[in-house]
């Protein structure tokens, strides 16, 4: 243990004894963990992004959803009978937090001075308790979304409609069987934008999608289920406990299939059954259409990481064979007053290490700092940047985890890389080292 | 002179010793630079490639190198669709005729293409449909006369396979008080109790067309399996169109003759929406086996299709009456060497493929199967009927003879090329919601049959819209809306007829369009010619705004300059990394040779000639590692070049304009990524060489080691 902790010390020395080297090849190792913090963090801010807005707007944790067929040729997005279910997923999974229900429409809606098309979330704004914090209403008020004919619009849809709080909307939807049914609607409230998705979705009384689409009212077209937040990043077991359940309940489930929703119909509808069939599905699934620009983004990180990583241990590398050539005669002779090869070896593994380790602690503070002040600075990104953010703003998030796996990471490979340096310099025999001259 | 040449030769020669000095300084900082280098090199002369390529693919399929439309537009013309989907924002540009003749008096300009892009909604026909429109076939021909006795056992096959369908129908329609607040509507509940009545069909000889009737209008309604498809349109002059764009092929049918109003599929969406699923997905198996070596086990995607094939065989067993689904029984039977009797179960397992049966089982349903189905739910030459929004949210509607298919040469699986269908102008400004002639007569003649209406309509126009109706414009789109809903309560076979309708080849001129687009003469003087288009609209006072293809494909265009951006963001962090561990490198290098400064220092060089003996070096290594990096990436570049980069996916075909990319390098590329290496080369070295020039030669002979 004192061995140990004089050897620590033995290599504390020598890198502040070779500050200059120290220090370049530290602000190397630091750079690198910085850029792998920060593009990390910008991969996580893009989860991040898409799983706050999408689970406010058009997905639960989980959702369990489905098909209900009329005729075998006609699917409809719907599930009957919902409070059945609710009460199942309420008794028998001990994950969930709560639930809502949704009702899933899609139109156009149009006012005086314009028009455009969304997908249209009924809510039953009296037990959603998640959406109201969540949503920055900036003028009207969302209680109103309890009475029927109302409807909440984003700031982005409102600009292009020209509509204010107060002023009519009407909605028009095709249903099932190709009729065009309208609904005129009023708008009661104006929320922020939240993320790119808030421009494909408007929010309507869950009453108002049963008159437009004139549905009873125990149908609604998704129970989204929200889990414990210790089991968001773990969904996989929780959706199979689920999909039990709703068995058990004596329910038809529909194939796992990671899509989203809409995606469906064509398949369902060539299907034959008649009736219900539910669809148990998780927020990935539903944005699979989306989720390729975050997995895009993450592959090119991945490249970019290892090149640059290759490029610092060439570099510590090279430090490491001129240190050692340097520092011959010292090899030689602590070789001499009885130090074990394995002991020299040791010796200078320890310095390398501890170089990447304070390197790493550095670049991820300096991650953390650029983190804090990218986000402080709320920079505006170009249109063809926002479809990979999902946002118009750069957010990063930082996770504890990822700065803990940055530095032991960094530190590893900087360990690995001098390995074999310090055994060429451990093998050489004591009478040449000492003999070495300059 | 000769003075200075000399110091040079020294610096270089000892320069070039020093390389091989210290072959690890070299080897570490050559490798990574030469790294850059290649990567420079051959990133740009991809990114390049595709720039290239996309420019070829927008400009050739939909675009033209130049896109027109009204400065007066509140929002951009996105003609490959916008980011929340919504339709565009844009004003009509009001005369076409006088907008073409202006365009075409810029310099440059070589062809004017009218257009306009919209969604609608399209049914895709259902089996009922289809199976009612075989029946009414075979009653054309035994009303005229034909009474063989193979017509008749046909009859009878279709008749029943209809009656089966109907009485299949009305136990499934007690699912709908399940949803549905109302249940089935009480007319629509009468009519198909009636349809399938035995009384009905006892009486269905008597009066054949009536029957028909009363199954066409009402029952195959209810059926409503038809798919609704979201399909995109093009409104334009098709012979310019076909004549501009001269990648635009004719895959089935014809081209939409001059002066009628008429549709064509993109063969893409025809494959892809219109198609039988199941026949569909054997042809995308098929695509990724040959394309792509994919395997069924291996690949999800794969995999879901032939498990869709397998529960999806109701779509095709809907179009067998009797007497084929005897023939399919014992084909497949054959085939599969079972007596299974149910042919929903024996369809299934057919179409259960793995990678060791599927060529046989797909050879076999095109050689065996197919000839006897309807492949297509929408044939070509049937009429469609297309749904659209207006603007201002009435539904619009408009029946269109299906003249043919067409893709685009090179892009024929290309989803982005594909997405676009064509009509002609005409059909378009109806159901965008202009005034066409016909529709104004049209219009004027009802008003004509119900002049009492017409001031209440006015009024309920008025106060819908919240004021009277200011510009002339309105005016004229309001009352064309207004008059919709008469539309749907034609006749079908009026609408049939009017389907191929004829017009005056000059209205298509005349009227208006939401946009124009131009081919240019010479594509590198698209910048120029944008100004003089504008300069001209003001001139003769024409609200005109001009935009390049690369705006006008909107979040495609920009494909290229994300790609770039993403490349340059990477080398720059990339060269910035390398930077800090050459410099480290060489200051190490640097430091070893502090006596070998100093002598030099003593024997009279001067600071300078250190430093710049030390840049040199550095120069040397960058430009000679750079230049074996470029070798490298230019000669995969010319490898490439020959046998081409593959277009994984479907998507990227367009991207890569075609099956395969095939980059070139041009100078350029090299020079550049020769400057950046120079440039990170000569920095990387300044602070070393700033620390050797310091050196004073006492200090430098005195250091021990």
């Amino acid at each position: 243990m004192s061995a140990l902790i004089a050897d620590l010390r033995i290599s504390f020395m020598n890198l502040v004894e070779h500050g200059r080297r120290s220090t370049f090849l530290g602000a190397a190792i630091a750079s690198v963990t910085c850029l792998f913090v920060l593009l990390t963090a910008l991969s996580s801010g893009i989860r991040h992004t898409l799983l706050d807005t999408a689970t406010t707007l058009t997905t639960g944790h989980l959702n369990v959803g489905g098909f209900f067929k009329v005729t075998s040729g006609a699917a409809g997005p719907l599930v009957t009978d919902y409070a059945r279910i609710e009460e199942l997923v309420r008794k028998d999974l001990p994950e969930l937090d709560f639930i809502v229900h949704r009702g899933r429409g899609f139109g156009k809606l149009i006012s005086d001075r314009g028009s455009t098309q969304a997908g249209i979330s009924g809510v039953d704004i009296v037990n959603e308790p998640r959406l109201r914090t969540v949503l920055d209403v900036f003028e009207g008020n969302l209680d109103e979304l309890a009475q029927p004919n109302t409807i909440v619009l984003f700031e982005q849809q409102a600009k292009r409609l020209d509509v204010k709080v107060g002023d009519a909307i009407t909605i028009s939807a095709t249903t099932g069987r190709g009729v065009a049914n309208t609904l005129d609607c009023r708008v009661v409230a104006l929320a922020r934008d939240v993320g790119l998705l808030s421009s494909f979705n408007v929010i309507v009384s869950a009453e108002s999608l049963r008159i437009l689409y004139q549905l009873r009212p125990d149908v609604t077209g998704v129970i989204q289920v929200y889990v414990k937040p210790r089991f968001v990043e773990k969904l996989a077991p929780v959706a199979a406990h689920l999909r039990e359940i709703l068995e058990k309940g004596g329910y038809r489930l529909m194939e796992p299939d990671p899509r989203a929703f809409w995606f469906k119909f064509q398949t369902v509808s060539r299907e034959d059954w008649t009736g219900q069939k539910l669809d148990v599905t998780s927020w990935e699934d539903e944005l699979s259409f989306i989720m390729w620009t975050y997995r895009a983004l993450q592959a090119l990180s991945f490249i970019l990481m290892v090149i640059l990583i290759g490029i610092m241990v060439a570099g510590i590398m090279n430090t490491l064979w001129i240190a050692i050539r340097e520092r011959t005669r010292e090899i030689g002779t602590l070789r001499a007053i009885g130090m074990q090869k394995f002991g020299v070896a040791r010796l200078f593994l320890l310095e390398a290490s501890m170089l990447g380790v304070i390197g790493a602690l550095v670049g991820v503070a300096l991650g953390a700092v650029v983190t804090w002040l990218i986000n402080s600075a709320n920079i505006h990104v170009p249109t063809s940047v926002q479809l990979f953010l999902m946002r118009d703003t750069l957010r990063l998030w930082l996770e504890p985890a990822t700065l803990v796996f940055s530095v032991v990471m960094i530190s590893f490979v900087t360990g690995a890389a001098a390995i074999y340096p310090s055994i060429r310099a451990a093998s050489r025999k004591p009478v040449d080292a000492m003999a070495h001259f300059g | 002179m000769p003075a200075i040449f000399s110091t040079l030769f020294v610096i270089a020669e000892i320069a070039f010793r020093n390389l091989f000095a210290s072959k690890w300084k070299t080897l570490i900082v050559g490798g990574i630079i030469g790294f850059g280098a290649f990567l420079v090199v051959v990133g740009t002369s991809i990114v390049d490639g595709v720039d290239r390529a996309m420019r070829r693919s927008v400009t050739g399929s939909l675009s033209g190198h130049i896109q027109v439309y009204s400065s007066q537009s509140k929002g951009d013309l996105e003609l490959m669709g916008s980011m929340g989907g919504g339709p565009m924002d844009v004003e009509p540009l009001a005369s076409f005729e006088k907008v073409k003749e202006a365009l075409l008096s810029v310099p440059n300009v070589a062809a004017v293409v009218p257009m306009g892009v919209d969604t609608a909604i399209v049914s895709s026909g259902n089996t009922v449909d289809q199976a009612l429109s075989n029946l009414r076939t075979t009653i054309n021909a035994i009303e005229h006369g034909d009474t063989t006795a193979e017509l008749t056992r046909k009859y009878e096959a279709q008749k029943a396979h209809v009656r089966q369908m109907v009485s299949l129908l009305s136990h499934e329609m007690d699912n709908a008080k399940l949803v549905s607040e109302k249940g089935l509507q009480e007319d629509d509940a009468e009519a198909l109790k009636r349809a399938s009545s035995d009384e009905f069909w006892t009486s269905f000889d008597a009066d054949r067309y009536d029957h028909l009737e009363l199954l066409e209008n009402k029952i195959a309604s209810l059926a409503s399996d038809a798919d609704m498809l979201q399909l995109r349109y093009v409104g334009t002059d098709p012979q310019a169109f076909a004549k501009s764009f001269d990648r635009m092929e004719v895959v089935d049918g014809e081209l939409i003759p001059q002066g009628k109003r008429g549709f064509m599929f993109s063969k893409y969406m025809y494959e892809e929406m219109v198609k039988l699923k199941t026949a569909r997905g054997l042809d995308k198996i098929k695509q990724a086996m040959d394309d792509r070596k994919e395997r069924i086990d291996q690949t999800p995607e794969l995999k879901r299709i032939v498990r869709e094939n397998r529960t999806g065989v109701r779509e095709l067993i809907l179009q067998l009456d009797a007497l084929r689904t005897e023939g399919f029984r014992k084909k497949l039977q054959g085939l599969l060497h079972s007596d299974e009797a149910d042919l929903t179960k024996l369809l299934a397992r057919f179409f259960d493929t793995d990678d060791n049966n599927f060529r046989e089982r797909y050879d076999f349903f095109y050689r065996e199967l197919a000839p006897q189905l309807e492949l297509y739910r929408i044939r070509i030459g049937d009429s469609l009927m297309i749904k659209t929004f207006t603007k201002s949210g009435y539904v619009q509607s408009a029946n269109l003879k299906v003249y043919g298919t067409y893709h685009f040469k090179g892009l024929e699986r290309s989803p982005q090329a594909g997405a676009i269908n064509m009509m002609d102008m005409v059909s378009f400004r109806e159901l965008y919601g202009f005034m066409t002639t016909e529709r104004a007569q049209e219009i004027a003649a009802i008003r004509a049959a119900a002049g009492a209406k017409e001031v209440s309509r006015e009024n309920a126009e008025s106060e819908l819209f919240g004021a009277k109706p200011a510009t002339e414009e309105a005016a004229a789109a309001a009352p064309s809306e207004a008059v919709d809903p008469l539309a749907h309560l034609r006749g079908t076979r009026e609408q049939r007829e009017k389907s191929e309708a004829a017009f005056d080849p000059a209205e298509l001129q005349q009227g208006v369009v939401l946009s124009a687009a131009i081919l240019v003469e010479d594509e590198s003087r698209i910048a120029e010619t944008l100004h003089a288009i504008e300069a001209m609209g003001k001139e003769r006072n024409l609200p005109l705004k001009a935009i390049t293809w690369q705006q006008a494909s909107g979040l495609i265009g920009q494909f290229a300059t994300l790609m770039r951006a993403v490349l340059y963001a990477t080398v720059l962090i990339i060269f910035v990394v390398a930077l800090v561990v050459i410099n480290n490198a060489l200051v190490m290098a640097t430091l070893e040779r502090v006596r070998e400064f100093g002598t030099l220092r003593a024997v009279g060089a001067q600071r300078r000639f250190i430093l710049a003996m030390l840049v040199l070096e550095s120069v040397v290594i960058g430009v000679s590692s750079g230049a074996v990096g470029a070798l490298i990436g230019i000669s995969l570049l010319v490898w490439l070049g020959r046998v081409g980069i593959p277009a994984v996916t479907l998507e990227l075909s367009f991207f890569f304009s075609g099956p395969r990319l095939f980059p070139s390098v041009t100078p350029e590329q090299v020079m550049f990524s020769f400057v950046t290496v120079l440039i990170v080369s000569i920095i990387s070295s300044i602070y070393p060489a700033w620390l050797a020039m310091r050196v004073s030669p006492r200090e430098a002979m005195s250091a021990e080691d």
